[in-house]
């Protein structure tokens, strides 16, 4: 067998990635060395090393198999509490992510005009120094606020903050607000805490799913635990304008009209309260506003929900009575952005208020465990500047109630087209692709216009990339080191198993060496990353040698709050606030109420998107293994509507919206609703630089319109309508 | 029997999300090209009509079946059905014929054109990674399932689980452990919550097709020399028939003559 293998190994190899062969290095001494003092591979550099995965946010934890030098095969930890030994498709590609013919191998400096794709390769030098310089330049002329920063979540956040925050910036730009604004804002006023935890232990019987399409936007770990509640018979009822994978395995799928989903909550609401369902020991002890919430919910009857949600009332109280009788073992999932409004805010607290309401708190529902963990240090660093610059995005004087690390990114993107209340000149943009993100794309690249110099780090020309001045390549997640990060108990390293490929630098090397370069050095106070991460470990006691060598520790938890005593949330009234007057005192309702969400014309469609399993957002498609394995992103149309239209499955249409228009296959199918269409986001990349990806599929954002939830700040993602002719 | 452990895969449709996860993993581990794929997902995909649908995938590679037909058909013995389950394919001894392909009743092994006469491997399919387990890990595809929809182990075991699991939810699943019995018995068994025909799996009988080709086939031999026997027999019968005839012919033209 072993023999039948190399040949037909060494033959494949080369057909299907030749061009990885040519960029792929051998395990260089100082990795190898590492690896093996580690006790990871042996004298010929074979083994197995764990890491951390970086395909999504939820960080599973894995361990790759590497062989002469090359990471050959990736598998999931069985010790990360993420992936419990399983990776997802995403997963299961990521080194193809690393071994991208397309991996940007050298620094960067454009050549040519903006967007035309011309670059010349520079030193590292040489490119920190040309960052450096325009942004100093920006802040001498126009004051530190006018250069933009902004970075997807990732581990090295910290470092990103010291840089904008050192730096002089209040202009931080995150992706939320384009995701999940509505659920964490509502969050934090109901519970005063971003997202509480989801406990799905053996007698969790009934799920309600808004929108959560937990079968198709993975989370491996929470994937596997909705579908083994499933499979112990579990209740799963799931609303969503598509059938998606997940509505294949719900027990009760709704297909809800879009936007009404506020309508279905009311009054789930209205027959808890109004039947006296709720449990009134821990709504009276734990809860403020039960008064307020009971006269607003009076007139939302599921009669008066019927027609809006398209979903009989019978149904709905029906649902409301199931979902009371299996409380406390009963979860009502924040929805995601299936269908994202701009009553959404509204949505989502009528959802965390009827978990509260039927008393499932540590049942099914309980405080997360936070990600800052008290037990690691940090290099010591000085107070950042005072900063009295308003942010552009309009964080707190328009949108009073959104956190600052969370942010409007729309919004910033507008301010920056009109120059209010001040022009910004300068975009530094760390992994991250608001070109394709933003709803409304010819409007970011009005933006991208505004600005005298953008610099973009990245390990790929993604789209962002390709309209900037200077790229500066990352290291993949598979070549560097980056912050720990605690997750429950234990703490989980990513380390490198190979070297980068070409000269890709780790982040934390990258924001030290441009820190310095701007005066900043007192802020990244670190030789390099190993000195950081001794740094980290100094308070626990641990040697970064052990934490290599097992690729995580455990530690002692910090005590959860509330545990063996009475929960405490950290809102105003420490209790859970059914009615905020955080709220009220900024004008907004302190109870959720009905908005009623803008309708189609009759010859429109509701625009939905939402994920595929096979994709994260903008930055995944141009991956050759999830290419191969991905469906073609086509128009989404339910067939008898398309029948009528007279549109077949494989016709171009061309899809327009008010600010842009897309031509793109038309896929017919039983499996959306009649006034609804339905896109992939993420495809459709304007970068020729991304070989595979380019002319695959159309963008979302180049037809998605701006519509900004007034409280949260979330991107309604769903209120774009759009119409459909053949192309 | 030997001590050696009778592998197989469990499959439930009803716990697929037919995310692929399955189908990576085998590419990567199996360095399978680009345009090529080990697994493939069947089903009827989305079926009825809006709003009342249903749907079923299936993660499709080699049944590793327990009297391989691929194994039966082929002429150079370039399969091989392992004690601990796989059937294996050797791709230095193939000749290319694709007669495993026209056995195969499940249609799994696929003909690489790309590949000449002197490349070799023409043939393709699931080995169920000996690479891994040989050295104690699951296949590829198991491992990293993240539904738990594709299990490994002892086919003895997985039986029980599967009945286990039929009794537990009759409402749910078909009652059939497909591959218990199908074709002789095969080492991937599939539970499923919709007819096994919608998973795109034939309909077949408990006897091993094979059991009655190799019966005839065995016959070869025998029957070549048998046959050949009696054609000899029947040639020298003629012969001897035909030298009596010329020597009654002479006989008689001889008297004819002494006329």
């Amino acid at each position: 067998m072993k023999q039948t293998i190399s040949r037909r190994d060494f033959i494949k190899l080369g057909a299907a990635s030749a061009s990885a062969v040519v960029f792929g290095q051998m395990l260089s001494p100082r990795v190898a060395q590492a690896a093996r003092d580690a006790g990871h591979v042996d004298a010929n550099g074979d083994g197995y090393i764990p890491g951390m995965c970086e395909m999504c946010v939820w960080r599973c934890g894995l361990i790759a198999k590497v062989k002469d030098g090359r990471v050959v095969k990736l598998d999931g930890n069985p010790e990360h509490p993420h992936s419990r030994g399983n990776l997802c498709p995403r997963g299961q590609s990521g080194l193809m992510n690393t071994y991208d013919p397309d991996r940007v191998l050298s620094p960067l400096v454009r050549a040519g005009k903006r967007g035309e794709g011309l670059f010349r390769k520079a030193s590292w030098d040489e490119a920190l120094d040309i960052v450096a310089k325009n942004m100093l330049k920006i802040k001498a002329k126009y004051g530190a606020e006018a250069m933009v920063f902004s970075a997807t979540h990732n581990l090295s956040q910290p470092l990103f903050e010291n840089l904008l925050y050192a730096f002089g910036s209040p202009n931080y730009g995150t992706q939320r607000s384009l995701c999940f604004n509505a659920m964490i804002v509502s969050n934090l006023m109901t519970y005063g805490m971003e997202e509480p935890a989801r406990i799905y232990d053996d007698k969790l019987n009934y799920i309600l799913l808004t929108g959560r399409n937990l079968l198709e936007a993975i989370s491996t770990s929470e994937t596997h635990d909705l579908i083994m509640a499933i499979d112990r018979g579990a209740k799963v009822v799931y609303l969503d304008p598509r059938y998606t994978k997940t509505a294949a395995k719900a027990t009760e799928w709704l297909p809800i009209k879009p936007g009404m989903d506020l309508a279905f909550h009311l009054a789930l609401l209205h027959v808890i309260i109004g039947e006296k369902l709720y449990h009134e020991a821990f709504v009276t002890k734990n809860t403020v506003g039960f008064d307020e919430l009971k006269k607003e919910v009076d007139r939302y009857t599921p009669q008066w929900a019927a027609p809006l949600t398209g979903i009989p009332a019978e149904s709905i109280s029906r649902i409301a009575h199931e979902f009371a009788a299996a409380a406390p073992h009963a979860l009502a999932h924040n929805g995601w952005r299936t269908s994202n409004f701009i009553n959404s805010f509204h949505t989502q607290r009528a959802i965390g208020i009827l978990n509260a309401l039927v008393g499932n708190w540590d049942v099914t529902i309980t405080e997360a465990g936070g990600e800052e963990s008290g037990t690691l240090g940090k290099p010591d660093q000085p107070p950042y500047p005072r900063v009295s610059a308003l942010r552009l995005d309009g964080v707190p004087w328009k949108y009073p109630v959104v956190p600052f690390k969370i942010g409007v990114f729309q919004e910033m993107r507008d301010n920056i087209v009109k120059g209010d209340p001040y022009q910004a000149h300068g975009w530094f943009i760390a992994r991250q692709n608001p070109i394709m993100s933003i709803p409304d794309r010819a409007k970011t690249l009005q933006a991208f216009g505004k600005m005298d110099f953008i610099v973009t780090m990245d390990i790929l020309l993604n789209d962002t990339a390709w309209f900037s001045d200077v790229i500066l390549p990352e290291a993949s997640y598979l070549e560097r080191y980056d912050p720990l990060v605690p997750i429950g108990n234990k703490i989980f390293l990513r380390q490198p198993m190979i070297e980068p490929q070409g000269e890709g630098k780790s982040a934390l090397w990258i924001y030290k060496h441009l820190g310095e370069r701007l005066g900043l050095g007192d802020y990244f106070q670190y030789t390099d990353e190993e000195d950081y991460l001794r740094q980290q470990l100094a308070p626990t006691g641990i040697s970064l040698e052990e934490l290599k060598a097992k690729g995580f520790v455990e530690v002692a938890e910090s005590a959860h709050v509330g545990e063996g005593s009475e929960p405490i949330w950290n809102t105003p009234s420490g209790k859970i606030e059914l009615y905020s007057d955080t709220l009220a005192k900024v004008g907004f309702s302190g109870i959720p109420t009905w908005v009623e969400p803008p309708q189609p014309a009759s010859d429109q469609f509701y625009l939905l998107t939402g994920k595929v399993a096979q994709s994260t957002q903008t930055a995944t498609q141009n991956n050759q293994l999830l290419h191969k394995y991905s469906d073609e992103p086509r128009l989404w149309m339910n067939a008898q509507t398309a029948a009528k239209l007279g549109f077949m499955t494989n016709d171009w249409v061309e899809v327009t919206s008010e600010v842009g228009k897309v031509h793109i296959r038309l896929l017919a199918t039983e499996a959306i609703r009649p006034d609804c269409v339905y896109m992939t986001p993420g495809y459709g990349h304007l970068s020729k630089g991304l070989k595979t990806a380019f002319g695959i599929g159309a963008s979302d954002s180049a037809v998605h319109v701006t519509y900004t939830d007034p409280i949260s700040g979330g991107q309604a993602l769903s209120q774009t309508f759009v119409t459909v002719k053949k192309a | 029997m030997t001590d050696i452990k009778h592998n197989a895969f469990l499959f439930d449709a009803s716990r697929c999300i037919d995310c692929r996860a399955c189908m990576v993993a085998c590419s990567v581990e199996n360095k399978i090209a680009m345009d090529k794929t080990r697994i493939w997902v069947a089903g009827v995909g989305i079926k009825g009509t809006y709003p009342d649908l249903q749907r079923g995938t299936m993660v499709y590679h080699c049944m590793h079946c327990e009297h391989p037909d691929c194994m039966s058909a082929c002429p150079v013995g370039a399969y091989t059905k392992r004690e601990d389950g796989p059937v294996t394919y050797n791709p230095d001894l193939c000749i290319g014929c694709r007669y495993c392909m026209n056995a195969c009743p499940f249609g799994v092994p696929h003909f690489d054109y790309d590949k000449g006469l002197i490349d070799g491997a023409f043939i393709d399919k699931c080995t169920m990674c000996p690479q891994r387990i040989d050295n104690g890990q699951e296949p590829a595809c198991v491992q990293t399932c993240p539904t738990d929809s594709l299990e490994f182990g002892e086919r003895e075991e997985l039986l029980k689980i599967a009945h286990a699991r039929i009794a537990a939810h009759p409402d749910r699943y078909v009652n059939h452990v497909y591959g218990e019995f199908e074709n002789g018995g095969t080492s991937y068994l599939i539970l499923s919550h919709i007819p096994f025909s919608e998973l795109g799996l034939p309909n077949l009988p408990e006897a091993p097709v094979n059991e009655v080709s190799e019966k005839v086939m065995e016959l070869t031999i025998p029957f070549a020399l048998g046959w050949g026997a009696v054609l000899t027999g029947v040639a020298a019968g003629v012969h001897m028939y035909n030298k009596k005839q010329e020597a009654k012919v002479v006989s008689e033209e001889k008297a004819e003559a002494g006329k």
